[in-house]
């Protein structure tokens, strides 16, 4: 159980991450990709961070802004009544911060790499923005939604150093794989730290396996 | 009636256009490569705003700078037919055809509108399983499946090759025709303009030069117009005095000898859309032997 623990923890956090980036990100892609703001390249920049960021970094700046000094951690623990730093809910803040350019991106491309023609042709055939959108850009960018989807999933597997800043290593609550085998690593367990990296190792294969398999163009009829 | 007066100028080019567009009538935006006529019409359609003037329909007003009025294109009642076609990839040809079809009698009235351009069988291929031809008819009836108050067409037989073309012409016609919609077409093809159209407004750098009927505006008093045949140059052997010019009418042909220097001054090259016309008195009568 134990041993498992760690795994099942990383599946919830990526699974739920990975939702909450659909859900929100699908929306903020649109926007990215269609609005005329000014401004734009400024929010593009910000949600770009995390991929040069060293995670340490981003993790540092997260724990301060919600850590129990910080406005956000106040709040939530004055409607909550605990910490959101070095909590599972912490966790997923973090890692939805820190995925957000591994869903956004492919999604924003996939969404701006609709000819425009098929949105103007739906328009002049009465459909509106949210019609056209569901029915005719949603449909078409299915591969950029479910590479978007994926990256982020799988990269919230391998996630480190963001989490142990802003989640530590507690064990069922915060102790996901990676940092079950750095802590193995410490405490000289190369053995169990081996199987942990193996699994991981074949897991993130097979995720990236999956990616590059969908963008082949094979399950285009399939969805 | 349609009532366009629009300007809009962009970084090189400037628009300033004022014609209208008769009721049940098939007008055709005539002129040159970057003489502003697909701008024109997707102003129209609502997919560009001009910068200035008034596009009304009857008594609506679609635009109006002065009251800051800009009907949306979903409210504009258009129906338009892009260059491209620009079919939904992901949908049968049915289901492109239903886009904008609201109501319970969708899949019938579908059906009868596949069976009018004779591509019935074909209701659940996908657009790339269709010819050219093919798709400019699904995406015809798709235009005009929501019974739009003017149907808008850039350029619709450009990217079919030429004998699809004069077949498709033909087509084009007859489905407008049956419908009895307000039509407008951009072409830059004077086959096309005589084929089709009842009025044609002729643009060059973003004004209207001309507008009436074809032949008002194409033979003005050059010619008596006894004879007139608009077509196609498929051939041009020139010597230093003359030249003879053949020239494809339909499924007809034919050849004409006019200066060599005319040629040069009209630049003319194989693939021009050209009329023919003659007064009474050039004509030459060849009686021919005929056996009964």
């Amino acid at each position: 159980m134990n041993f498992a623990a760690p795994f099942l923890l990383t599946l919830k956090l990526s699974a739920i991450t990975t939702l909450l980036l659909f859900i929100l990100g699908i929306p903020f892609s649109y926007w990215l990709a269609f609005s005329r703001f000014r401004g734009k390249f400024f929010v593009e920049s910000v949600v770009a961070l995390p991929l040069v960021l060293p995670p340490t970094v981003l993790g540092f700046y997260l724990l301060m802004a919600i850590g129990g000094n910080s406005f956000v951690g106040r709040w939530y623990e004055s409607i909550f009544n605990k910490t959101l730093a070095f909590s599972f809910q912490g966790l997923v803040v973090g890692s939805f911060i820190y995925n957000l350019p591994f869903a956004i991106r492919p999604f924003q491309s996939a969404f701006t790499g609709v000819d425009k023609k098929l949105l103007e042709a739906s328009w002049s055939l009465g459909r509106s923005k949210l019609y056209t959108f569901l029915f005719v850009i949603f449909p078409l960018s299915r591969q950029g939604i479910i590479t978007g989807c994926v990256l982020a999933f799988a990269h919230t597997v391998g996630e480190f150093g963001v989490i142990l800043m802003i989640g530590g290593n507690i064990p069922g609550i915060t102790r996901v794989a990676s940092v079950a085998i750095y802590d193995e690593v410490q405490a000289l367990n190369y053995g169990t730290a081996n199987i942990h990296a193996a699994i991981l190792l074949a897991f993130s294969f097979i995720i990236l396996a999956i990616v590059y398999f969908i963008n082949r163009r094979f399950f285009t009829r399939l969805f | 009636m349609i009532n366009v007066r629009i300007k809009k100028t962009w970084r090189e080019f400037g628009l300033d256009v004022n014609f209208q567009i008769p009721h049940k009538k098939v007008t055709a935006l005539f002129g040159p490569s970057g003489s502003g006529k697909t701008s024109t019409l997707r102003i129209i359609a609502g997919l560009e705003m001009a910068d200035d003037g008034t596009i009304t329909h009857g008594e609506e007003a679609w635009f109006d700078k002065m009251k800051k009025i800009n009907l949306i294109p979903q409210r504009r009642s258009t129906g338009f037919l892009f260059q491209d076609y620009a079919l939904f990839p992901h949908l049968s040809v049915e289901k492109n055809v239903a886009f904008g079809i609201k109501g319970r009698e969708k899949l019938k009235e579908v059906k009868e509108l596949i069976s009018l351009v004779g591509l019935s069988g074909y209701e659940h291929c996908y657009p790339e399983q269709l010819s050219g031809g093919q798709k400019q008819r699904i995406a015809l009836i798709r235009a005009l499946a929501r019974k739009p108050e003017i149907l808008l067409l850039d350029e619709p037989l450009s990217a079919l090759d030429m004998e699809t073309r004069l077949r498709l012409q033909e087509d084009l016609k007859r489905i407008i025709q049956q419908f009895q919609t307000t039509t407008l077409f951009v072409t830059h093809d004077v086959t096309e303009v005589y084929k089709l159209a009842d009025y044609v407004v002729v643009l060059d750098s973003g004004r209207v030069v001309k507008q009436g009927t074809p032949e008002e505006v194409f033979m003005g008093k050059r010619l008596s117009t006894r004879i007139q045949v608009a077509g196609k140059v498929v051939d041009i052997e020139s010597d230093s005095i003359m030249a003879a010019v053949t020239v494809m009418h339909e499924d007809q042909y034919f050849k004409t000898l006019i200066d060599t220097e005319e040629v040069d001054r009209l630049n003319l090259k194989v693939g021009d859309g050209v009329v023919i016309g003659a007064k009474s008195s050039d004509v030459i009568l060849f009686k021919a032997l005929i056996q009964d």
